[in-house]
């Protein structure tokens, strides 16, 4: 299975570009996308998930044009958006038996699978309790199951770890782990922690382009190298700020504990080199 | 007071920027144009048993004033309410109970915004006015002040009521918004009921909320004493004739003393003060959860249950038995519709069905029917809107063919159940060999739902449609023939109506399926 991104540009007005001559191709996997909010993560989502047009370009899953031939790719699309809501009045049960006549599943398996989603996201117990009187990560939960019910290829997740506490972050890592294997999995969070543990390969977008696509190790080595940790004044900060790219910082005291990236050759003094990760080079990546 | 400015400011600017507003303005400018029928129209909207006025400055200038106070105060109160309830869904509410505004304030607010949007509609009604009076000109001068004190004296102390109204309805019925109609239609009839009364004394222009009669009156003593009559009513509304001739006077408007001003101060001051009054019982949007024992106990377990988690296998799910029938979207839909609103709803709609069956035949048909159909308006209202309302939209529209799946079921499901409240009437006019009115009865309850499907889809909202319906079931109750959308009352092109709402329902068929199909695509 291959999902092919071909040039697509999406302009809500002459001033707004959600995406622009984006461009990129997947295969079976997890793809982490990060980019900065405003970047076109979710906009390049809703037009992979057939509910946003492109202004111009084209998608291709296995040869055929999406764009053109939306229900395609809706019979084997899973897909969480960042902002789903619920109808409040029913239960999980309802809900989901709801999105299952969507996608066009039915059949006498149906209600077993409808089981066994729930107690994937743990929501067995409360299956038949109206909706609107679950929380915010069991709603989210709710979402993510309902991705599962028609046995999806692709599998597109805005957002999804929002409001999932650590166990079920945890249970949701085990649970794309395990659809991986057979699905394109496209995955849009801003934990890269979350993307880092999940992701065979990681996509940086900004302002609605692609500057960089490859597995983890590799994004991670184009900083390698340049993180360095330091302890300076508080006095010193805003100077260091303005030569440096500060990732992050730790008051102690009248001193400020630092990690940041530096592009020059020459290390600053009591400085030392430390092991690059995702972030800092996510972050290295979307502000230069 | 300051802080208020601004709440208000963008209550108004939230509430104005929406496609539903503007479609308001557009039905308003297309009424308040009809409010002064050419002299060749076959209707009338201010008349007296065969008398109408010349279209001089001050007959324009009331007529619009009258007419924008009776559609305005009708269909106001749908527009403006629910400005508390989008802070609930939103919860902006949330935002606004740890300010430090008081409740006061807040329905203050609320109250002035509703007003704004009010004031807004009236203005252009105003404007339209002027500009029919020079469109249907007759040679009489133009005085602005027979315009500007009709509106400023009936028509803004009654959409001041209006908004008030809404508030208290929304603070003490909450989300029972089918119980907040139902009242409000009550309290519009009674307000309505004495406008033609003879009385005349102060009281009676005290208690004339929405400073009506006494332009009636000073019609009424006109014509009598010109034309030495004793006529009793005047006829305000659009009122169908045909081939009728009018005797024409030349009425030289309204003298408004200080008793009538004094009173729509004091209309004014009642609206404050009852919102004064509901601001002691506002929520302040902290609900109590109204949880039965038994419930709460079983949550609470859920929340303490320990649940062992054995890992999800992806290869133990069943397989996929594709099914791409509409039937399970039916009943869902059918489900959210049975859901909506409170039980005692229910009781009341089962008694109103079974007196359906026994009560007079024509009773029933021409008068209970419409009520009952009528009493569904929020559950069909939503038909459309629901996924967006309750941002389930990104699942349909990705859904597969949801296009030819979704909207048919919704359309199907609304029809169905008004077809099963139908159902006593139905099978009464097939007994008493009626068919066509048994025929206009299904082609009056698919006009509803298309009604309700395509102004949601168009508009994004379910108000425009509620406005509609209640207008609709009004002019009904006031018995005209020709309004009677399920074919009640006999007229004399009674066929040619059933046809015309034929054809407004394939209309509103295809452009729902042209804009539903637009939007799919196009979020």
């Amino acid at each position: 299975m291959i999902l092919e991104i071909k040039n697509l540009t999406k302009k809500y007005n002459k001033q707004k570009t959600g995406l622009s001559n984006f461009s990129m191709t997947m295969e079976k996997g997890v793809l982490g996308l990060l980019g900065p909010n405003g970047a076109g993560k979710s906009t390049l989502m809703k037009i992979i998930s057939t509910i946003s047009k492109p202004t111009h370009g084209t998608i291709f899953l296995n040869g055929e044009d999406i764009v053109k031939n939306p229900d395609t790719i809706r019979k084997i699309l899973g897909y969480l958006p960042q902002d789903f809501g619920v109808y409040p009045n029913l239960n999980a049960y309802e809900f989901l038996e709801y999105i299952a006549a969507m996608k066009g599943v039915g059949g006498s398996g149906l209600r077993k699978r409808i089981d066994m989603l729930l107690d994937g996201v743990n929501l067995t117990a409360a299956a038949k309790q109206p909706i609107g009187s679950y929380s915010g990560g069991m709603k989210q939960r709710i979402g993510i199951a309902q991705t599962l019910l028609n046995d999806p290829k692709i599998l597109i997740f805005d957002e999804p770890t929002v409001g999932l506490d650590p166990e079920e972050r945890v249970r949701f890592r085990q649970l794309i782990s395990e659809m991986a294997s057979d699905a394109i999995i496209i995955l849009s969070s801003h934990i890269v922690s979350d993307i880092e543990s999940i992701a065979d390969e990681v996509a940086i977008m900004k302002t609605g382009t692609l500057i960089g696509k490859a597995i983890p190790s590799e994004i991670i080595k184009r900083i390698e190298n340049k993180v360095f940790e330091t302890v300076i004044s508080n006095a010193d900060l805003p100077a260091f700020k303005a030569k440096h790219l500060v990732i992050d910082t730790s008051r102690q005291g009248d001193k400020t504990q630092l990690r940041y990236i530096s592009g020059f050759q020459e290390i600053e003094a009591g400085a030392r080199n430390v092991p690059a990760g995702l972030e800092d080079a996510y972050l290295f990546l979307t502000q230069n | 007071m300051n802080y208020l400015y601004p709440i208000i400011k963008a209550d108004y600017l939230q509430r104005s920027r929406s496609y539903a507003f503007l479609i308001t303005i557009a039905v308003t400018i297309y009424a308040a144009w009809s409010f002064v029928p050419p002299p060749e129209a076959n209707y009338t909207t201010l008349t007296m048993f065969g008398y109408k006025g010349v279209y001089n400055s001050a007959w324009v200038g009331n007529v619009t004033a009258l007419m924008s106070t009776l559609v305005l105060s009708l269909c106001g109160f749908f527009l403006v309410i629910g400005g508390i309830k989008k802070d609930v869904d939103t919860e902006v509410g949330l935002i606004i109970a740890t300010t430090p505004i008081s409740n006061f304030g807040y329905l203050f607010s609320k109250l002035f915004s509703n007003f704004l949007i009010l004031l807004t509609i009236s203005g252009l009604a105003f404007l339209v006015g002027i500009l029919m009076f020079f469109v249907r000109s007759s040679g009489y001068p133009f005085h602005i002040g027979d315009f500007l004190f009709p509106y400023l004296f009936m028509v803004l102390p009654a959409m001041f009521l209006v908004s008030g109204l809404a508030i208290v309805a929304e603070v003490f019925l909450g989300r029972k918004s089918i119980l907040q109609y139902l009242i409000f239609f009550v309290l519009f009839g009674v307000l309505m009921s004495n406008v033609n009364s003879n009385t005349k004394n102060s009281m009676v222009t005290v208690t004339d909320a929405l400073g009506i009669r006494t332009v009636f009156n000073s019609v009424k003593d006109k014509v009598n004493t010109e034309f030495n009559e004793n006529i009793n009513n005047v006829s305000l509304g659009y009122v169908i004739h045909k081939n009728r001739t009018f005797k024409t006077f030349v009425w030289e408007g309204v003298s408004w003393d200080w008793l009538f001003l004094l009173s729509r101060a004091l209309w004014i001051s009642l609206t404050v003060a009852l919102v004064y009054l509901s601001s002691f019982f506002f929520h302040r949007f902290d609900f109590k959860q109204a949880v039965k024992k038994e419930k709460k106990k079983a949550q609470e377990d859920f929340f303490n249950a320990a649940v062992p988690y054995s890992g999800f296998q992806k290869s133990a799910l069943p397989a996929i038995i594709p099914a791409y029938g509409i039937f399970p979207f039916i009943k869902t839909e059918l489900m959210l519709m049975v859901r909506k609103d409170s039980k005692w709803l229910w009781a009341l709609n089962i008694g109103l069905w079974v007196a359906t069956l026994f009560v007079p035949l024509t009773f029933a048909y021409s008068f209970l029917l419409p009520a009952l159909l009528f009493l569904q308006v929020s559950r069909i209202s939503e038909l459309t809107t629901k996924e967006k309302t309750n941002r389930v939209h990104y699942f349909t529209y990705a859904s597969y063919k949801p296009l030819q799946r979704m909207l048919p079921a919704q359309i199907i499901a609304a029809f169905c159940l008004l077809v099963v409240l139908a159902l006593p009437v139905i099978a009464r006019l097939l007994m008493a060999s009626n068919l066509m009115g048994m025929l206009q009865v299904l082609n009056g309850s698919m006009l509803i739902v298309l009604l309700s499907v395509c102004l949601g889809i168009l508009t994004g909202s379910k108000k425009l449609f509620e406005i509609l319906f209640f207008a609709l079931t009004y002019i009904v109750f006031q018995g005209i023939p020709e309004a009677h959308y399920l074919g009640a009352l006999a007229f004399e092109n009674y066929a040619g109506m059933m046809v015309i709402i034929l054809m407004i329902n394939a209309l509103l068929l295809i452009f729902s399926f042209a804009v539903r199909n637009y939007q799919t695509r196009n979020l």
